[in-house]
């Protein structure tokens, strides 16, 4: 099994080329065979004991392909000088300085993505709770309707999602209007929402545009949590003189945390590598890093800077994961 | 994703205005996604144009142009006339984005599906040094000796062996009166602060670079080092952070100049032309300061074997009627002598044209109009490092 994986990892990052690649494909093709035969002439008990691996094998061979040999190459990449301006192929060299570049010339943008990323988060769970609340024990025969109508964004492209709150926040689309005829416009210019007259292009509408294009990922997951809590121990908690808001305190909201837990990674993360809402929401001053790497990327050609930010962002992003699972204690929640 | 085909006995797809716009959107993002995978999977494998050797099958020919830069009916008429099968792309949105995407291909030595690309001169000299460019058969192109004299002996290419001028423009300066409420004529007024936050410019480093130095007063022609624009950059960099541009944007700027969304933006002569057709209220305008004068050239991509139906397409475009077609219909300097002529017999709204400063500039314009050099590998290194630092970041 992990010889396998991890010949499948080495062919897939070309790790290995020409006859050493015939010596992978052997060795693979043998423990292939190898389990196959112990299987079959090992009797029932072996076979049972070989069964989890069985159907571990789709998953694991699944993420060597595609998750590990990406990321053993782009860890190459990141180590990699290029020889010229429009090289292709950079060689590994153990070059560190890829990631001071990283941290130094772009701390900026690291540090304004985890800032909308977490003010992205805090909002779906503002406006996701309340919603997955109401769903869950308001719902009554309506709840797999109010549920779908959560999902149904998803039928539409997350991108044409993104296009079309271009033109619903053009300043001479129907909300600015709104919001001039109202007289609103010098509120949300005075506590900085809007800009001269307009609401596209601005902070406000990049970290609008994450909250709305992640809340459904906060919704389920909380909505799942919920749905799940006996409404009876609000009863018997009203039954020992709790408040409702006692109740709702003591009772329903730490058994909804590992929902909340869930939600906000499964908002946090995407949002904070995210590059659409910024390129089709933003302006030059709300770059994040996602934009970052897809400049060097596919505009700079600089592949190495580009791989050691994108190893940047995963190592702080799973840094601030197990602090946060720590902080909310999931080992005990889950 | 933006592609016609043209069949021989067939006619190509129309296309309006508005389908333009919802299309211009999806080939942005388009292009993000699918160079994301070429690049980081060090390159997938393109569908190799084989083409049987002898010249046994049709013959075909793809052309990946820049968006709007050519009418459906010449298109047409050449796959109809040649009997060549003609597919016409509008991906090319932006050199530095294009040049990414065909990057991972062409340096693994396998080939893209395009015959001939338009890049801007810039970019064809760097693709040229690259070796990327197939020397062109001049004698199966007669028709270029129609090649307007002021485009002729560039340094890169002195005798055309490489490159046929497709289009040549000038980037100047287009504002969309109801956002603006005056009318606009200076460089200065990209800064002014009452246009703070509706300002476009193009991430097309020497135009939008271009009119800056211009509005500082440099002769572009003699900033050849990084110093000598360093001064621009500041100020770029500056108008950026203090919020005064709203965003940098590649071809897909129309758009938003036509919501009014950019009250101004550095932008391309023909496009605000072609706009302005359905919109009145755009407007293009050479700023006193000057404009930058530039072209787009057709090259021959290294691995096409459709050598013969590429000089049949230039032979074609540089036929005078063919060309004032295209001209009619795009509104850019054609590179094409005898152009003005046959707008004039084409008659109506279309001989007007022929009248145009934009499209046949005077000499007190073309005065006003200027061109980069040639900046050094390593110099324009540094130009585009800075530039991506300002417009990227």
């Amino acid at each position: 099994m992990s010889v396998l994986a991890l010949g499948i990892v080495a062919i897939g990052a070309e790790w290995v080329t020409g006859s050493l690649s015939l010596v992978v494909m052997a060795v693979m093709l043998v423990s292939v065979v190898t389990i196959i035969w112990t299987a079959f002439m090992g009797g029932l008990d072996t076979r049972r004991a070989l069964a989890p691996y069985g159907l571990l094998k789709p998953g694991v061979l699944w993420l060597a392909l595609f998750f590990l040999a990406p990321l053993w190459s782009m860890l190459q990449m990141s180590l990699s000088t290029k020889e010229s301006r429009f090289d292709f192929f950079p060689t590994f060299s153990w070059e560190w300085s890829n990631y001071t570049t990283a941290f130094g010339d772009f701390g900026a943008q690291f540090m304004r993505s985890f800032l909308y990323a977490g003010i992205a988060t805090l909002l779906t769970l503002l406006i996701g709770y309340p919603l997955a609340y109401v769903i869950a024990f308001r719902g009554g025969k309506y709840k797999a309707v109010l549920l779908g109508l959560v999902a149904v964004p998803f039928f539409t492209s997350y991108l044409i999602r993104t296009l079309a709150w271009q033109n619903l926040l053009a300043d001479s689309g129907p909300i600015v209007g709104v919001l001039d005829f109202t007289g609103l416009t010098t509120v949300f210019e005075a506590v900085g929402i809007m800009d001269n007259g307009k609401l596209m292009n601005t902070p406000a509408s990049v970290i609008g545009g994450l909250t709305y294009n992640f809340l459904p990922f906060m919704i389920l997951p909380i909505y799942v949590s919920l749905e799940k809590i006996d409404v009876r121990l609000v009863d018997a908690a009203m039954d020992l003189y709790s408040s409702a808001s006692g109740a709702f305190r003591r009772v329903v909201l730490p058994m909804s945390l590992p929902g909340v837990f869930a939600g906000s990674l499964l908002v946090f993360i995407p949002a904070a590598g995210d590059f659409v809402n910024a390129q089709f929401l933003g302006n030059p001053n709300t770059t994040m890093i996602g934009n970052v790497i897809q400049d060097q990327f596919l505009r700079q050609l600089n592949f190495p800077v580009a791989s050691a930010m994108s190893f940047v962002l995963m190592a702080i992003i799973t840094v601030s994961v197990l602090a946060y699972a720590k902080v909310m204690g999931t080992d005990d929640l889950v | 994703m933006g592609t016609r085909r043209y069949l021989p006995n067939g006619r190509g797809p129309a296309y309006s205005r508005r389908d333009f716009l919802v299309r211009s959107g999806l080939v942005g993002a388009g292009a993000l996604s699918l160079p994301a995978l070429l690049a980081a999977c060090g390159g997938e494998s393109s569908s190799d144009s084989t083409t049987a050797p002898g010249g046994t099958g049709t013959k075909t020919l793809v052309f990946d142009n820049w968006p709007e830069y050519l009418d459906g009916e010449t298109a047409a008429a050449f796959a109809a006339d040649t009997g060549i099968n003609f597919t016409y792309d509008e991906t090319y949105n932006d050199n530095n984005e294009y040049f990414a995407k065909i990057l991972p291909l062409l340096s693994q030595g396998k080939t893209i599906d395009a015959d001939i690309l338009a890049p801007t001169f810039w970019m064809a000299q760097r693709m040229l040094s690259l070796g990327w460019l197939q020397k062109l058969d001049r004698t199966k192109i007669p028709n270029a000796a129609n090649l307007r004299d002021d485009l002729k002996n560039q340094s890169w290419d002195p005798n055309n062996d490489y490159s046929l001028p497709w289009q040549t423009g000038v980037a100047g300066i287009a504002y969309n009166i109801k956002a603006t409420g005056r009318e606009v004529k200076s460089v200065e007024d990209l800064f002014a602060p009452e246009f703070k936050g509706k300002v476009g410019m193009l991430t097309e480093m020497r135009d939008t670079l271009g009119l800056v130095l211009l509005g500082l007063g440099k002769k572009l022609d003699e900033v050849s080092t990084y110093d000598d624009a360093v001064e621009a950059f500041d100020k770029l960099e500056k108008a950026k952070n203090d919020g005064q541009i709203r965003q940098f944007t590649g071809n897909d700027y129309m758009d938003d100049l036509d919501k009014g969304n950019f009250a101004v933006c550095v932008s391309w002569s023909g496009d605000v032309l072609q706009l302005s057709k359905d919109n009145p209220d755009v407007r293009f305008v050479i700023p006193e300061e000057g404009g930058t004068s530039w072209y787009d050239t057709m090259v021959w991509m290294k691995g096409s074997q459709n050598g013969d139906a590429v000089a049949e397409w230039m032979n074609y475009v540089y036929d005078p009627a063919n060309a004032a077609r295209i001209t009619a219909e795009v509104q850019y300097m054609s590179p094409v002598k005898g152009v003005r002529e046959e707008l004039v017999k084409l008659g109506g709204d279309v001989a007007a044209l022929a009248e145009d400063p934009l499209l046949f500039p005077d000499d007190a314009t073309l005065a006003r109009l200027q061109s980069w050099g040639t900046l050094s590998e390593e110099e324009e290194a540094k130009f585009d490092e800075r530039f991506s630092s300002i417009v990227g970041a």
